[in-house]
C-alpha cells in the first residue's frame, strides 16, 4: 500500500509531471503562440519595411552618386583627381603651376594688374621697362649674396635710378621695387666702404702675415 | 618696345646707328680688358693681393664669387683648367655674357633695339649663384670641385 503510495507518492509526481507538462506545455504554448513569433516574422517581412531596404538600395546608388562626387570633387583639386584619372589630371595640372606663377609675376609686373597707361599699350608691351626696377632688385639682392658688396651695389643703383626715371615717364609701374633697389646698393655700397676702410687700418697695421687670398 | 633706348644714354625715337650706337658697349668691353690685364700684372693669386674677403675671414665660406679673379686671371694665361678649379661657375658663365655682349653690338649697331635683358633672366641669375654658393660651401666631397 504504502510502497503503491509511495511510489505513488514518486508517480505523484509523474502525475504532478502531466501537470508540469501542461506547465511545460504553456511555455509550449507559449511557443506555441508562434504566431506572436509569427508576427515577429511578419516584423522581419517588415524589415521590408527596412524593405524600405529599397531605402538601402536607394542609399547605394546614393553612394555611387557620392562616388561620382569623388570624381568630380579630383578634377576640381586637379591633384586628387590624379588618382582617378592621373594622366590627364597631371598633364592639367603642371600647366595650372606654370600659369599660375606666371600669372602671378609676369602680367602682375606687365599689363595684369596696371591697365591705366594706354597710350603706351599701342606699342604692345604697356610698361617696357618694367625690367629695369627687376635688375635693380636682383643686383640689390645679390650684393648680399656676394661677399664683393661694390660690384653688384652700383650697378643696383644705377638701374634703379634709371627705372625710377622709367616710372615718372609711365614706362614702368614698379617704382617701388626700385626703390628698394637702390636701397639695398646703397647699403651694399656702405658696408663695401666700410670693409675698404677696415683692410686699409688693418693693412698699415700689418695685420696680414697670413690669411686668405680675396676672390 | 620700338623706343626703348639703348641703354643708359639717349632716349630718342630713332636710336643711332653705327660706332656711335656701339660705343657704349665698347666701352664695357674696354674696361673688362683693362681688369685682365690688371690681373695679369698684380697676381690674384697672392694673399691678400686685392683685399682680403671679410666674408671668408670671418666664417670661411666661399661666396659665390669666390675664385672669380684667379679665374679670371688663370684664364688670361689660358690655363682653363686651373680656372675651372677657382669658380666653374663663373668660367661657365664667361662664354654667356660674351655672347649677349656681341649680340647686343650687332644689334646696336644696326639701330634695333636693345632693352634690358629680360626679368626672367634676372630671377633665374640669382636662383643659380644663390644655389651655386650653397653647394660650394657643403661639405661634401662630391662637391668639391665646386668650391675655389
Amino acid at each position: 500500500m504504502s510502497t503503491p503510495d509511495e511510489p505513488r507518492d514518486p508517480f505523484a509526481p509523474p502525475p504532478s509531471d502531466p501537470a508540469q507538462p501542461p506547465a511545460y506545455g504553456q511555455p509550449t504554448p507559449a511557443y506555441g503562440q508562434p504566431p506572436a513569433y509569427g508576427q515577429q516574422p511578419p516584423a522581419y517581412g517588415q524589415q521590408p519595411a527596412y524593405g524600405q531596404q529599397p531605402a538601402y538600395g536607394e542609399q547605394p546608388p546614393a553612394y555611387g552618386q557620392q562616388p561620382p562626387a569623388y570624381g568630380q570633387q579630383p578634377p576640381a583639386y586637379g591633384q586628387v583627381p590624379a588618382y582617378g584619372q592621373p594622366m590627364p589630371t597631371y598633364g592639367q595640372q603642371p600647366p595650372a603651376y606654370g600659369q599660375v606663377p606666371a600669372g602671378s609675376q609676369m602680367p602682375a609686373y606687365g599689363a595684369g594688374p596696371y591697365p591705366p597707361p594706354p597710350a603706351y599699350g599701342a606699342y604692345g608691351a604697356v610698361y617696357p621697362k618694367n625690367s629695369l626696377a627687376v635688375w635693380s632688385l636682383v643686383l640689390g639682392i645679390a650684393s648680399f649674396v656676394f661677399s664683393c658688396l661694390l660690384f653688384t651695389g652700383i650697378p643696383a643703383v644705377i638701374l634703379g635710378r634709371q627705372a625710377q626715371k622709367a616710372a615718372a615717364e609711365g614706362l614702368a609701374d614698379n617704382r617701388t621695387m626700385a626703390t628698394i633697389g637702390i636701397v639695398l646698393g646703397w647699403v651694399a655700397i656702405g658696408l663695401s666702404a666700410l670693409g675698404i676702410v677696415i683692410f686699409v687700418i688693418a693693412a698699415a697695421a700689418g695685420a696680414f702675415s697670413s690669411g686668405y687670398s680675396s676672390y | 618696345m620700338t623706343t626703348s633706348s639703348p641703354g643708359t644714354t639717349t632716349a630718342p625715337v630713332r636710336a643711332a646707328t653705327g660706332p656711335r650706337a656701339v660705343r657704349g658697349s665698347l666701352l664695357a668691353a674696354g674696361a673688362a680688358g683693362a681688369g685682365v690685364l690688371l690681373l695679369l700684372v698684380r697676381d690674384p693669386h697672392v694673399l691678400g693681393s686685392y683685399g682680403i674677403c671679410p666674408l671668408r675671414l670671418l666664417t670661411g665660406w666661399s661666396c659665390p664669387a669666390c675664385g672669380a679673379l684667379r679665374a679670371t686671371a688663370d684664364l688670361a694665361h689660358l690655363d682653363l683648367a686651373a680656372a675651372w678649379s677657382a669658380n666653374p661657375l663663373w668660367v661657365a658663365l664667361i662664354p654667356v655674357v660674351v655672347v649677349v655682349w656681341g649680340v647686343r653690338l650687332a644689334r646696336q649697331w644696326r639701330g634695333l633695339p636693345t632693352g634690358p635683358l629680360p626679368t626672367w633672366l634676372a630671377w633665374s641669375g640669382l636662383a643659380l649663384v644663390v644655389v651655386f654658393g650653397v653647394l660650394r660651401n657643403l661639405p661634401v666631397p662630391a662637391l668639391a670641385w665646386m668650391a675655389p
